[in-house]
């Protein structure tokens, strides 16, 4: 029983990681949240549900389209509304506004375009499930898990190897000065927002598996935001960490005292740690900037 | 009760919530998705105590008002002090607004009546007592904004850290917004309890807070009477466009994203809404017109 529990904590776990990756992605760079990332994470689901409806697509190429169609639309959010807003200078509670512009916006959008009908992921491969003595694992959770570890070393490598991701890290330390020495940090905000909003699409993807696509799915974003809150704003480890933590208490609380509080664990979760670690598990101390 | 007359009760219940969250979003920097649950709050207290209590009406919205001042210091607390990001404050009130529901509709005492609601109020809410109090909270909103401590928002809001070495208690303004736009949410709720008669905790959702929150943006983020005119144009333009009233909420979406887009300091900006210059212009005008008669009855006499 507690190992059927911690599987499926793991793989809910994961879904809240990825989101919680791309918060801190776009945070450490721009220092601001997009809340928007709940309508990318939806319309990714949406790709990958299409692509298996219309065109009878196997399961991973539908998966790869859903990065594709979510890593798009984060590119056109930060090409049409955040970067002309950042340059304006515009302060940073405008950005948040617009990104729970865009919050409203798409999801109702949505729902008024394809109804707001909740429909089950359609592939029959992910519903099957494993054995494993008394176990039983859906392949969807082995799948999500896998995944995500995939797509988190992928990002490690991208971050840490690459010329670009130390652009991108440099940009993080501070993006005036990483501009000066020449880098485009135009392109690197292209590159973060691209890569946040494929994590988001392969999160959706495996959420839409594991319980089912419909237009208001993105409220789950949310809780990727308090895992990024309580892992340290900005940092990626802590995302990781503090995602799959809040993923096993979630299915813990649901399963040993009462489904009904589930969603108050995260938020309980967040203001806990507030309390104790105000900088959340891993994070640095705030800089004063003046 | 006439249709138009129901518009304008709505219209200014809408228009105390707002003059609240303006204080808070105008004057703090910070914003919240979760303003609902203080209506929620006020609604309940408001409702409780007239129905089960026989409190008269105007304490009872008092009393709801204080109930969700209160309810806002446990929210407010954490996540205001200390350096965190404003952000966070935003997913907090999310998470409270959520948890406000889910517990209200899980508690099964007849005073709150489960997932059932609260029913059967006295219509208490009539227009004119409502156009009072909508007048009331406009007229307070902007006494806050133009005294001393809405001008420490101010400064805590355009830079915190320079406001705190000049001594400002950062912690102590933004609690302080927050407690009193909380207040008058929860006297909002408690209105809006006492004009639909029956309360249910899922009129209370994200949905409600998205449009208090969009009168304020589009009314202008640093002003009383921009956002409490947005809210009237708001609540009356869907009775006018039934036919569109299924995309009200991605056309609220839009508002939000193209006012920060083209105009983000909202349609007032910073500028109030006054009978002032007005009045300047018609008293300068008739000086003028008694100089004119002096100086003719001035030659006359010569």
């Amino acid at each position: 029983m507690i190992v059927q529990q911690l599987i499926t904590g793991i793989s809910i776990g994961s879904v809240y990681a990825l989101l919680a990756v791309g918060y801190a992605l776009v945070f450490s760079v721009f220092n601001f949240s997009n809340f928007g990332f709940g309508p990318v994470m939806m319309l990714g689901a949406f790709g990958a549900l299409f692509a298996i409806e219309k065109t009878h697509m196997a399961l991973f190429p539908a998966i790869l389209t859903a990065l594709a169609v979510a890593g798009l639309i984060s590119l056109l959010m930060e090409i049409t509304i955040y970067r002309p807003m950042r340059q304006k200078k515009a302060l940073k509670v405008y950005l948040m506004i617009a990104a729970l512009g865009i919050n409203t916006c798409v999801p109702n959008f949505c729902i008024q375009v394809w109804g707001g009908a909740v429909r089950p992921f359609p592939s029959d491969w992910a519903k099957a499930v494993i054995r494993i003595g008394g176990v039983v694992v859906p392949r969807a959770d082995v799948l999500a898990a896998v995944l995500s570890i995939i797509m988190l070393v992928l990002l490690w490598c991208f971050l840490f190897r690459t010329k670009l991701g130390l652009g991108i890290r440099a940009s993080a330390f501070d993006s005036n000065t990483a501009g000066l020495m020449g880098i485009n940090v135009n392109r690197v905000a292209a590159v973060i927002f691209l890569l946040s909003g494929a994590t988001a699409g392969l999160a959706g993807c495996f959420y839409g598996m594991k319980y089912s696509v419909y237009p208001n799915m993105g409220v789950v974003a949310t809780k990727g935001f308090v895992s990024a809150t309580v892992g340290g704003l900005g940092s990626l480890p802590g995302a990781v960490i503090s995602g799959l933590l809040l993923g096993f208490l979630e299915t813990i609380i649901s399963a040993y005292v009462s489904t009904t509080y589930r969603d108050l664990v995260a938020y309980g979760l967040l203001v806990i740690v507030l309390i104790i670690k105000p900088n959340g598990l891993l994070g640095q101390g705030a800089h004063d900037k003046l | 009760m006439g249709y138009i007359e129901g518009i304008m009760i709505s219209a200014c219940i809408n228009i105390v919530c707002v003059a609240g969250l303006a204080i808070l979003t105008g004057y703090t920097g910070l914003f919240s998705m979760g303003h609902a649950c203080f209506l929620c709050l006020g609604a309940y207290t408001a409702g409780i105590l007239t129905k089960f209590f026989g409190v008269p009406y105007l304490i009872a919205l008092l009393a709801g008002g204080g109930t969700a001042a209160l309810f806002s210091l446990v929210i407010g607390i954490p996540t205001l002090r200390g350096k965190m990001s404003a952000d966070c404050f935003t997913i907090a009130t999310f998470g409270f607004g959520e948890a406000t529901r889910v517990v209200m509709a899980n508690i099964n005492h007849p005073y709150v009546g489960g997932a059932l609601g609260l029913s059967g109020l006295n219509t208490d809410t009539t227009l004119p007592k409502a156009i009072v109090i909508a007048a009331i909270a406009v007229y307070f909103a902007r006494n806050y904004a133009k005294s001393q401590h809405g001008k420490l928002a101010i400064a805590v809001r355009d830079h915190a850290d320079a406001s705190e070495l000049i001594g400002v208690n950062i912690f102590h303004e933004k609690l302080k917004a927050l407690a009193i736009s909380a207040f008058f949410c929860g006297v909002g709720g408690g209105m809006m309890a006492h004009y639909y008669t029956y309360i249910v905790p899922n009129i209370f959702g994200g949905t409600m807070s998205t449009n208090l929150l969009t009168a304020v943006v589009l009314g202008g983020v640093c002003s009383v009477t921009g956002p409490v005119l947005a809210t009237s144009v708001l609540t009356a333009t869907p009775e006018v466009l039934r036919f569109m009233s299924n995309w009200r909420l991605p056309m609220y979406g839009l508002v939000l994203i193209l006012t920060m887009r083209i105009r983000p300091e909202g349609l007032m900006g910073y500028r109030e809404l006054s009978v002032r210059p007005l009045i300047r212009r018609l008293r300068k005008k008739a000086g003028k017109h008694s100089r004119d008669k002096e100086v003719q009855h001035g030659s006359f006499g010569d």
